[in-house]
C-alpha cells in the first residue's frame, strides 16, 4: 500500500508541474511510464485492482496510449546485458517469491504482464510489438502518432504543412 | 477473492454501500486484499478532533487507565509513521506541496502505520488508541476543496474503529486554549489557503471551517460526540464511562 501511494504521490506531483501546464500551453507531452504502469505493478503487489483505478481518478487521460509489449526473456536479456544486477523492485523481490533474482523478476513480470494485457483491452491501449529493431519500432509509432495528430488537426481544421 | 468483504461504499464512494452499514473492525472500502483482518480480537479506538482540542492529554490518561485494568495498549498518531514523518515536514518546510499531494503524502503515512502498526496490534488483541483519524485528513482536505467522493474512496483501506469519540469544541473556546499553550502555527492556521496576512483571522476562519467538516461526519461515521469545553477529568471520565461500557458491557450494566 505504501509502494502504491508513494508513487501516486510522485506522479501527482509530476503531473502538476510538468503534464498540466505544457498541456494547457497546447504543447505535446510525451510520458515515459504513466498510471497504467502503475495499475499493472500495484495489483501484482495485491492492491485491489479497482482500488488503484480510483486512486488515480485525478490523473488526465491520455490522448494516446503506446505499450511495448515483450516476452519476459527478452526484456531479462535486454536488462542483463546493460547492467549486471536486477533492481531489487523490479524483480519484486519484495514479494519474496524466490530468492533468485532473475527466477523472481519471471515469476513477478510474468504476472505484470498478465496485468497490462487486461489493461490494453480495458483502456484501449495501442500495442506495438516491441522484439524487433528500434528502427521498426519507430517506425510503428510514428505512423501511430502521425495518424492520430492529423485526426486532431482535421477536427481542429488546422491546415497541415506539406512536407518540401 | 470470494472470502472478502464486500465494499462498503456505493458508486459515488458515500460510505455504508446499499446496505448503508459500516461495520466496526472491518474495512470501510475496498479494503486490502492481501491482509484480511475479519476475527482479529483487538479494538481500534479513534480519538478526533482540531488542533488544540487536548486529545493527547485524553489519549495519555485512557492509556494508562486501561493498562492499570490490564489491557495492552498500543498509541497511534497522524504523521508518525517513521517511513513517512520526515518526508512530510520536510515537504511542509518547502512550499511545494499541493492539496493533492499532502493528501497522497498523509495517506502514505496512514498506510504505513495501518500495516505496520495497527493490524498487528488488532491481531494480537491490542487497545489501539489513535489520536487523529482519516476524518483529520477528511476534513483538512475537504476544506482545500478535494473531491469528497475520491477521498473517502481513496481511504477505503481504513478500517472502521470500534468507537470514535470526537472532541467538540467552538473556535471562541479553542483560541484561548491554543494561545494558552503553544500558540497559533502555520499550518493549524490554514496559511497556506492565503486568507489573509493576519494569523489571528486565518486561524478563525480556518478552524471555523475545519469544525465544520467534522461537524458533517459526525453522523456518516458514527462519532460519538464529547464535549470538549469541560474539564480533563469531565471529559476523561466521560470517555472511560464509554469505553468501559464497550470494553466490559456485563460488567457495567
Amino acid at each position: 500500500m505504501t509502494f502504491s501511494l508513494l508513487h501516486a504521490t510522485d506522479f501527482a506531483d509530476r503531473l502538476l508541474y510538468n503534464i498540466i501546464p505544457p498541456l494547457k500551453a497546447g504543447m505535446i507531452v510525451l510520458a515515459d511510464r504513466y498510471a497504467y504502469t502503475a495499475f499493472a505493478r500495484d495489483a501484482t503487489r495485491g492492491v485491489e485492482r479497482q482500488w488503484v483505478r480510483e486512486l488515480y481518478s485525478f490523473a488526465v487521460k491520455p490522448d494516446m496510449t503506446l505499450y511495448f509489449r515483450v516476452p519476459i526473456d527478452v526484456s531479462l536479456d535486454r536488462l542483463m546485458a546493460r547492467r549486471v544486477k536486477l533492481k531489487f523492485y523490479e524483480a519484486g523481490m519484495d514479494l519474496g517469491w524466490s530468492s533468485n533474482p532473475a527466477e523472481s523478476f519471471r515469476l513477478f513480470q510474468g504476472k505484470v504482464l498478465d496485468e497490462y494485457d487486461r489493461i490494453v483491452d480495458e483502456f484501449g491501449l495501442n500495442v506495438v510489438d516491441a522484439v524487433g529493431s528500434i528502427t521498426e519500432q519507430q517506425r510503428v509509432v510514428r505512423t501511430l502518432v502521425a495518424k492520430h495528430i492529423e485526426a486532431i488537426d482535421a477536427a481542429r481544421e488546422i491546415p497541415h504543412e506539406q512536407p518540401a | 477473492m470470494s472470502n472478502l468483504p464486500e465494499p462498503l461504499y456505493d458508486a459515488d464512494g458515500t460510505p455504508g454501500g446499499a446496505s448503508g452499514i459500516i461495520q466496526a473492525g472491518r474495512y470501510y472500502g475496498r479494503g486490502i486484499p492481501y491482509l484480511p483482518i475479519d476475527g482479529y480480537p483487538g479494538k481500534l479506538i479513534a480519538v478526533e478532533g482540531t488542533d488544540g482540542v487536548g486529545r493527547s492529554t485524553q489519549i495519555q490518561l485512557l492509556r494508562e487507565w486501561l493498562e492499570v485494568k490490564g489491557y495492552g495498549v498500543v498509541e497511534t498518531g497522524w504523521t508518525r509513521s517513521p517511513l513517512m514523518q520526515p518526508t512530510i515536514e520536510l515537504a511542509k518546510s518547502s512550499n511545494t506541496l499541493n492539496k493533492l499531494t499532502f493528501v497522497l503524502l498523509y495517506a502514505t503515512d496512514f498506510a504505513d502505520r495501518l500495516e505496520k502498526e495497527i493490524i498487528p496490534a488488532l491481531k494480537a488483541g491490542f487497545v489501539v488508541l489513535t489520536d487523529r483519524y482519516i476524518f483529520t485528513a477528511l476534513a483538512r482536505a475537504g476544506v482545500r476543496g478535494v473531491d469528497r467522493a475520491w477521498l473517502r474512496t481513496l481511504y477505503g483501506f481504513a478500517i472502521a474503529p470500534h468507537l470514535v469519540f470526537y472532541l467538540k469544541i467552538d473556535v471562541e473556546t479553542l483560541i484561548g486554549r491554543v494561545l494558552e499553550s503553544r500558540g497559533m502555527d502555520f499550518w493549524e492556521s490554514g496559511m497556506d489557503l492565503k486568507h489573509g496576512d493576519d494569523i489571528y483571522d486565518s486561524f478563525r476562519a480556518y478552524q471555523n471551517k475545519l469544525l465544520r467538516e467534522y461537524g458533517s461526519m459526525a453522523d456518516e461515521f458514527h462519532f460519538r460526540v464529547v464535549d470538549a469545553r469541560r474539564s480533563v477529568v469531565q471529559i476523561q471520565d466521560e470517555l472511560r464511562r464509554q469505553v468501559a461500557a464497550f470494553l466490559e458491557p456485563a460488567a457495567t450494566s
